[in-house]
């Protein structure tokens, strides 16, 4: 049996070419060949959420998927895109700012079920937010903050989603009225 | 508890289509081949070493498995591959099978939705899964496929003991086909577990009703449960109780008491059999009158 299969992962916007053992999961892969160890390993049964990964821009467990499933899927971790993501940055601020980190072990699964979570559902109430986490523990019990964190980073988004239409809309008054203005001199110079 | 080791090895291939997946698997075992779709069970069966097969077959490339779609005849066909997640968001589901949109909503957090799939819910055959006792009241049918051909097997013969199916080694189940639900009818699922979404289910209960047009009787009652016997079953017995019916709390108790005595659930570490006993009679009751209820309410609404 040939061990090794060739592989090619899209990870954080990077593409990583790997000749890897088929039945290695994606979170030691991600952990071990890749060394991005930001993603945790725990449970090992998806009953924790501590190697929680975006595919595809869905959470999943990095513990019950083989590597070799995830070829051709945009995988996003805890590490983040090169060149950063908005949102990920707003999630990890509120969590910082509110509190929701302890000792920081479950920290990276919930930031990104969070991200899942605000992706379609960009303001969620408390109960969606709770649904979002079942699959997540925390052995500091922190919870309170979590939620609260969750709810200040949708909040966070909403006002930054808000300040870029105003900016947009400020841009095209100031476009409209550089029209006007070139209007009237077409106007002028005509006359 | 089970240590859980890394996986052992195996050979993996990733068939494309379903006659492909049917050649790999004719004339094997399912000792030394296994077929993996969501592997939310598969993988921790493999780290547990309760299953060490030499050959993985990946269905997520399968791309034939995954549609859900309407039929011409009114049914609903929805692929083995189907995530959870893809299920309880599909539009028609969310119009015409609330009974399985609210089941699949109670199953695990986003992470196991995103990837289980309905047929490895089945496939899996634990007397746990919640979503055949949902499928089971709502009459469906299994496509099982392999190179010899198709066959349908009705849902409620499919298991015939405790981790077991009627498909043979060479076939695999490549669909589940739902009739459209009677006029007046809904159903739901109760289900009692330790951690929210997270556990095992304890008892699970879907009751599916269909009122008479004027809304005073059972005209039809389908009672299946999880948990409640080393395999999903229906209590064909409890539902005759209330057929043609109206809705009492006599009759309700008349019916869980029956179905408590087809039911023979396990004693475990998460619950005895004689609790279990005390959940199917309470939940089976809080489940018909539930199920009534959303019948009369979307009479309501869609006259």
């Amino acid at each position: 049996m040939n061990d090794l299969m060739p592989v090619s992962l899209q990870v954080n916007g990077i593409r990583y070419d790997v000749a890897i053992q088929p039945w290695r999961t994606l979170l030691e892969v991600l952990r071990e060949t890749l060394t991005m160890t930001g993603t945790k390993r725990s449970c090992g049964e998806g009953q924790c959420g501590a190697c929680t990964v975006l595919l595809d821009g869905k959470a999943v467990s990095s513990c019950m998927y083989l590597a070799v499933e995830a070829q051709g899927k945009e995988i996003l971790t805890i590490e983040g895109p090169v060149g950063g993501d908005p949102a990920l940055e707003q999630i990890q601020r509120s969590f910082a700012a509110k509190g929701a980190i302890q000792c920081g072990f479950c920290t990276p699964g919930m930031v990104m079920i969070t991200k899942d979570l605000l992706s379609h559902t960009p303001e969620p109430d408390e109960d969606e937010i709770r649904d979002a986490l079942v699959g997540h523990v925390c052995r500091c019990t922190g919870y309170v903050q979590i939620v609260e964190a969750i709810q200040d980073a949708a909040n966070g988004m909403q006002a930054a989603a808000r300040g870029m239409q105003d900016a947009a809309s400020a841009m095209q008054d100031a476009a409209g009225a550089t029209q006007d203005a070139a209007r009237e001199m077409a106007r002028k110079g005509g006359a | 508890m089970t240590y859980l080791k890394r996986l052992p090895k195996f050979e993996y291939v990733s068939p494309q289509s379903l006659p492909e997946v049917c050649g790999l698997i004719a004339g094997t075992s399912n000792d030394e081949v296994m077929l993996l779709a969501g592997g939310t069970d598969a993988i921790l069966q493999m780290r547990r070493r309760e299953r060490v097969p030499r050959r993985v077959i990946g269905l997520k490339g399968v791309a034939d498995l995954g549609l859900v779609r309407e039929q011409a005849d009114g049914s609903l066909a929805i692929g083995a591959m189907t995530t959870l997640q893809t299920l309880l968001s599909a539009p028609v589901v969310i119009r015409r099978y609330d009974l399985l949109r609210e089941t699949a909503a109670q199953i695990g957090g986003y992470e196991l939705r995103n990837v289980a799939t309905v047929g490895g819910n089945i496939a899996g055959a634990l007397p746990c899964a919640d979503l055949p006792p949902a499928l089971m009241t709502l009459g469906a049918r299994v496509r099982l496929s392999s190179r010899r051909g198709d066959r349908w097997v009705p849902l409620e013969e499919f298991f015939p003991e405790f981790g077991r199916t009627v498909a043979e080694n060479d076939e695999l189940v490549a669909e589940i086909n739902l009739p459209r639900p009677a006029p007046n009818s809904a159903g739901t699922y109760l289900k009692f577990h330790d951690r929210h979404s997270m556990d095992m289910t304890v008892v699970g209960v879907s009751a599916f009703v269909v009122r008479d047009d004027e809304s005073r009787t059972f005209r039809d009652v389908r009672l299946a449960y999880a948990s409640g016997a080393p395999t999903v079953f229906r209590a064909k017995r409890a539902e005759a109780v209330l057929r043609g019916q109206a809705l009492t709390e006599e009759g309700l108790e008349a019916a869980a008491e029956t179905a408590c005595a087809e039911s023979n659930p396990r004693t475990s570490w998460r619950a005895n059999g004689a609790y279990r006993l005390e959940l199917i009679r309470a939940l089976t009751k809080r489940a018909i009158r539930r199920a009534w209820e959303k019948a009369s309410s979307q009479t309501e609404t869609k006259p």
